[in-house]
């Protein structure tokens, strides 16, 4: 009887060594390819050219690809603020627009309101690169291609927005409705509930939702490109990075340049997602 | 109901910002609405041939000129045009921004969206259909058309006419490709078995780009195959002239399969994305970076000989191809005799040659060739020495890229190997001249 | 299933019945407000808002005229010229004309009509039209209702009651205008548009505005379902079955592999537990088209795997992770374990410790082991929580752009698909290749019809399958 628990806890020790393994080995699969970027990034230009080699750790050491980036020579400091300004503007009015629709929808009831839906539901099934060319010719029209990129992306971010309600809905929807009754009693207005009473209530999902819109912009490089071609003030820096990434052969080729850029967004994803306890 | 109402009301406010928006902007700036009227305000009434020369001010109403040009030249190029516009005082208003926009890119772009594409623009030479049928192209013609002609190597003058009417100034005759090599490997670089067998020897790569139809064409054209489209003056394709599926076809086909089965072997054409290689055959825009790569090692030849399988020597060949700067139809003549001058001093000897010592670009201009820089340029010359095995490059529609990358694909992945019987091959090759032929009309 | 199929077709019956009978009674309502109205009513007809204006509710009336103002302002001065070409999208092509210039004769291109412009700015007319129909029947029936509310003795509510109520009753009015507008604008006529041109030949031999297209019937159609040489068909039922295949490992690999690697650090014993999670995580933190790209790269033929492999003396030529197609595939699923493992990881490590402890506690008491315990315990309540999150991931894996993109770009492509698709194209990469490569738009509309239709079977069908649909309470 005495030997049991003993056994009992050589098999857990065991065990816990095993998922040690596991977890190392998991650890270093996915951190490989962030090292490689993280070293290519140092690589010297000038010694070591600018694409893919076969080898790991760059033979000099050099800050060079950082200070071109930074240099005039790069315009990714205007890049840079373009996609800052897109998803500052895209994270305030996105949250807007989700707040408004989602409340409308959990607690009002209008005739049209389950064919609306259900509307919104099949229309989401479409790709969305299929409307990708009208989406141009319509915003072209507005002057909001090329030069006007940059608000003409925060146009069609901000524009079909309100289909993305589910969570926040699905939020509202758990905040008990006696508290909206007890309110009405002392006579105030559903716009006034709305405001002082359901958004204070629902802080996580605010910033879940200003997070997630401000991110999006930043990994946006398909529409981008397309909207902004032929206009480099325009860029925003996904689309400059993977331009840099994916030159056709006749160009020169920097990608050097690129994992110094990645450690700006990473950067700035980081702190956010520690000051919004996502982790 | 009144609910209805005012949402209605509510409504009412967007809409007509909407309709604002669209209204405002149906008639004022752009050349290629419905509108029948304003676009044809050009020549309305007056048939042909009405706008005398005086007519027509230095400066019109549309000042702005966009230019797309490779990202390597881009600062060349505003240099050049800041030139211009101080020799040319009379042009002066001309407001002139130039983007970077690599030359693939760049056709792409104009065939999207011509209205929002730059007022002159660079692009490869095949292209030239695709943009001339997408109405993206201004013809060139009277003097300037005599000048291109006059000024341009044989070749260059031929390559941007589409159906005898001329539609770009060229830029550059170095659009072909040829063999770098390091000294030190290869020991002779004129037989592909002896190129392979070194570099399999020094563990080294050898880049070829056999699933991309430009490179590919070096071993069919290599053996005596012909591809070619005809064309009309509109850019359409009207007729394929094709032998692909043939004995030499199979030859061709075996070679590449062969080559692809090396050790050594690795698919690419750009000294950039190649690693630890020993011989990539790659072209001239390249040379600055095989130099570096390459080091004292560097050397250029033409493309070596291969031995078929049916025990001849064959040469390889290929597309000897030309950079054009293309210019966007306009409705604003004084911007258009504008752009027809810049055009052609961007593409002026002078420039060329300017253009070649600051970035490589070999000139297409025959005074800019017989420069003796040029002359001895060693990645030029052997360059020069490969063109004599190429076939000018013609024009070719879009899809032909596409399906001979999927023959390329077919024989990496191994559908199309050196253990395939004649039969398959020759199947094969039956299916790829079919696909061709269907692209022309 | 056959009992559904029939509920269903009973629901569309009464559903055209309904329609069709509140068209008559709407039609028979607006003969009787003209025949019942008096003239301020009447006058409404052709004057919208008059009888509003006149009855002193400001507020509507000059809504409703300003509305129509505007509607005909819009028709005269810019839809009409569009909508009347919508038949034919368009007669008068290209042309060149002569000038002279100090360079001799030129020619100049003069562009004809835009068929673009015109499919584009026709639907946006034809849906102004319905639009203005609706709110002149807004119109007539609000004028029905004032004469009635005057004839019971009832005041017409006040301009600033009805704002007041706007805030208030009528908040969702407010809250939705705009998202609903916008939503109208930029996917609902953008879709409408591409329906419309899956049936007509808008390609890169029509391409506007040098060329003309014009509306072709289902040819396209026909043409991505026949297996001729030129035929789409054997290319698209090949695409079409990677694609399912590609969504049904991603999502479910990704879904097991991940609650374990979530089980395993949760473990009891395990230290550390946010340095794991913490590393797994960061993997989201790089943007997915550098790591991607970067990845793919790594295991070219070329890259840094092979060369490694091959320096090290492990394998004699290199493994062509991208060049052979089936080998392509499965690298591409197992490189997606690596961006959807942090994630899922994350979700089930919320779920997984919402499982109450008693009913493990309940188990081990009855002699039940770990395997035991996962599988009566845990997996039947993971699945029945995230039955919906499966199938959302599904239909997204279905349209998983990045990863095929930026892996394998859809290659390698082979002689046995025509249309420039490869091997591991997804629907949805081809239709990219067609829009932005090949321009060819209208197979690309065709394609994203079908995207559409697959997204929509796989969802209704499985969501109806759903244990926590079939049954809310099941886990309670």
């Amino acid at each position: 009887m005495a030997k049991e628990p003993k056994l009992h806890k050589q098999h857990k020790k065991l065990g816990n060594a095993i998922a040690y393994i596991v977890l190392v080995l998991i650890s270093i699969i996915w951190l490989f390819p962030f090292v490689c970027i993280v070293l290519q990034s140092f690589r010297s230009y000038d010694t070591e050219l600018g694409g893919m080699v076969d080898y790991l750790v760059p033979k000099h050491f050099s800050l060079d690809n950082y200070k071109w980036l930074f240099s005039g020579d790069s315009q990714f400091v205007r890049w840079y603020l373009n996609t800052l300004i897109i998803a500052l503007c895209v994270a305030v009015l996105q949250t807007i627009i989700v707040l408004c629709v989602s409340y409308a929808l959990s607690r009002t009831r209008f005739r049209m309101r389950r064919a609306l839906m259900n509307t919104w539901l099949i229309l989401g099934m479409f790709p969305g690169f299929l409307t990708m060319i009208c989406l141009y010719f319509l915003l072209k029209q507005f002057h909001l291609t090329q030069e006007g990129a940059i608000p003409g992306l925060i146009l069609i971010a901000v524009a079909s927005c309100g289909m993305g309600y589910y969570v926040c809905k699905g939020f509202f929807d758990t905040i008990p409705k006696s508290l909206d009754e007890a309110a009405r009693i002392d006579g105030a207005s559903k716009m006034r509930i709305f405001l002082t009473m359901i958004i204070p209530l629902s802080k996580p999902i605010v910033i879940y939702t200003a997070l997630t819109a401000f991110i999006a912009p930043w990994c946006d490089y398909i529409f981008a490109s397309y909207v902004a071609f032929g206009y480099s003030d325009s860029y925003n820096v996904a689309v400059a990075l993977y331009r840099w990434v994916n030159t056709s052969d006749y160009q020169g080729f920097l990608p050097d340049s690129v994992p110094g850029a990645c450690w700006w967004q990473f950067l700035s994803r980081f702190c956010l997602w520690h000051c919004s306890g996502i982790m | 109901m009144k609910k209805k109402v005012l949402s209605a009301l509510l409504a009412t406010a967007m809409v007509a910002t909407v309709v604002a928006g669209c209204g405002s902007n149906s008639g004022t700036d752009e050349p290629a609405t419905t509108g029948e009227g304003e676009s044809a305000d050009v020549v309305e009434g007056e048939g042909t041939d009405t706008v005398a020369t005086d007519e027509i001010p230095a400066v019109g109403d549309d000042t702005n000129v966009t230019i797309w040009v490779a990202e390597e030249v881009s600062d060349f190029t505003q240099a050049q045009v800041d030139a211009f516009k101080e020799a040319n005082p009379e042009y002066e208003p001309y407001n002139v921004t130039i983007e970077s926009v690599g030359e693939g890119d760049a056709a792409g772009n104009m065939i999207t969206d011509v209205q929002s594409g730059a007022d002159i623009y660079g692009f490869a030479q095949d292209q030239i259909a695709r943009l001339v049928a997408a109405g993206a192209l201004q013809q060139v013609s009277g003097d300037y058309a005599t000048w291109i002609d006059e000024q341009n190597d044989a070749g260059a003058a031929g390559a941007a006419k589409v159906g005898g009417t001329t539609y770009a100034f060229p830029i550059t005759s170095d659009n072909g490709y040829f063999l770098y090599y390091d000294k030190s490997v290869i020991s002779d670089p004129s037989t592909m078995e002896q190129i392979i067998a070194d570099c399999e020897a020094a563990g080294k790569n050898f880049y070829f780009d056999i699933s991309n139809g430009w490179y590919q064409t070096a071993f069919f054209f290599g053996t005596g195959c012909e591809l070619t489209y005809d064309t009309d003056d509109e850019g359409n394709f009207t007729g394929c002239n094709i032998d692909y599926a043939s004995e030499k076809g199979v030859v061709a086909l075996k070679e590449i399969a062969q080559i692809a089965s090396s050790s050594s072997f690795q698919n690419g054409s750009s000294v950039d994305n190649a690693s630890n290689f020993a011989a990539i055959v790659d072209g001239t825009w390249d040379s600055e970076a095989a130099k570096k790569a390459l080091g004292d090692n560097y050397a250029c030849a033409k493309l070596p000989t291969f031995e078929g399988s049916d025990g001849n020597t064959y040469q390889l060949s290929g597309f000897g191809g030309f950079k054009l700067l293309g210019i966007k139809p306009q409705e604003d003549l004084s911007k258009l005799m504008f752009c027809y001058d810049l055009a052609q001093y961007l593409t002026s000897a002078d420039v060329q040659l300017a253009r070649y010592q600051e970035k490589g670009w070999g000139p297409s201009n025959v005074t800019a060739q017989s420069d003796s820089a040029v002359q001895a340029d060693e990645a030029l010359s052997a360059l020069a020495e490969q063109l004599a095995f190429a076939i000018p490059q013609g024009n070719y529609p879009d899809q032909y890229w596409s399906r001979a990358e999927s023959l390329g694909d077919d024989v990496k992945s191994g559908n199309i190997n050196t253990s395939t019987s004649d039969d398959d091959l020759m199947s094969a090759l039956e299916t790829f001249q079919t696909d061709c032929q269907s692209y022309a009309q | 299933m056959d009992r559904k199929e029939e509920g269903l077709f009973k629901k569309a019956g009464t559903g055209i019945a309904n329609f069709f009978k509140w068209i008559g009674t709407d039609i028979k309502e607006i003969g009787v407000t003209f025949a019942e109205g008096d003239w301020k009513t009447r006058v409404s007809y052709l004057i919208m808002g008059f009888g509003s204006i006149m009855r002193k509710s400001f507020a509507r009336g000059i809504g409703f005229l300003v509305i129509e103002i505007a509607f005909i302002y819009y028709l005269v001065s810019f839809g009409w010229d569009y909508m009347k070409d919508i038949g034919t999208l368009g007669t008068i092509g290209e042309h060149k004309e002569e000038v002279l210039t100090k360079a001799g004769p030129m020619k100049v291109t003069v562009y004809g009509d835009n068929s673009f412009l015109i499919l584009l700015y026709g639907l946006l007319t034809i849906i102004f039209i319905v639009f203005f129909i609706f709110v002149w029947r807004l119109n007539v029936r609000e004028n029905r209702k004032e004469e009635l509310l005057l004839k019971e003795g009832k005041k017409i509510p006040t301009t600033k009651e009805d704002l007041s109520s706007l805030l208030d009753a009528n908040i969702d009015k407010t809250l939705l205008a705009l998202p609903v507008l916008g939503i109208f604008v930029f996917t609902v006529l953008p879709i409408i548009f591409m329906i419309c041109v899956a049936f007509t030949n808008y390609d890169y031999n029509h391409q506007a505005p040098a060329k003309l297209f014009t509306w072709v019937g289902f040819d396209n159609f026909s043409q991505l379902f026949s297996f001729g040489s030129n035929g789409f068909g054997g290319t698209f039922f090949k695409v079409l079955g990677w694609t399912l295949v590609w969504a049904f490992f991603a999502t479910f690999l990704n879904y097991f592999i991940g609650m374990a690697v979530a089980i395993l650090i949760n473990k009891k014993g395990i230290k550390l537990k946010k340095l794991w999670r913490t590393i797994l995580v960061m993997t989201i933190a790089i943007p997915q088209f550098v790591s991607l790209l970067y990845v793919s790269k790594m295991f070219a033929n070329d890259g840094l795997i092979n060369s490694y492999l091959m320096k090290w003396g492990w394998i004699s030529s290199t493994i062509p992770f991208w060049t052979n197609p089936t080998l392509a595939r499965i690298t591409i699923i197992v490189i997606n374990l690596w961006i959807g493992i942090p994630y899922m990881m994350l979700i089930a490590t919320g779920l997984l410790m919402n499982i109450p402890a008693d009913l493990y506690e309940s188990a081990r008491i009855d002699g039940a082991n770990a395997f035991q315990m996962f599988f009566k315990i845990t997996l039947p309540y993971m699945l029945f929580v995230t039955g919906p999150f499966l199938l959302t991931q599904f239909t997204g894996n279905l349209n998983n752009f990045n990863v095929i993109y930026l892996l394998s770009g859809g290659g390698p492509k082979s002689m046995k698909l025509s249309g420039s698709a490869g091997s591991t194209d997804l629907l949805v990469t081809w239709l990219y290749k067609m829009t932005v490569t090949d321009t060819n738009y209208r197979m690309a509309a065709v394609i994203g019809i079908m995207v559409f239709a697959v997204t929509a079977i796989v969802s209704l069908g499985v969501y109806n399958l759903l244990p926590s649909v079939k049954d809310e309470e099941g886990f309670q």
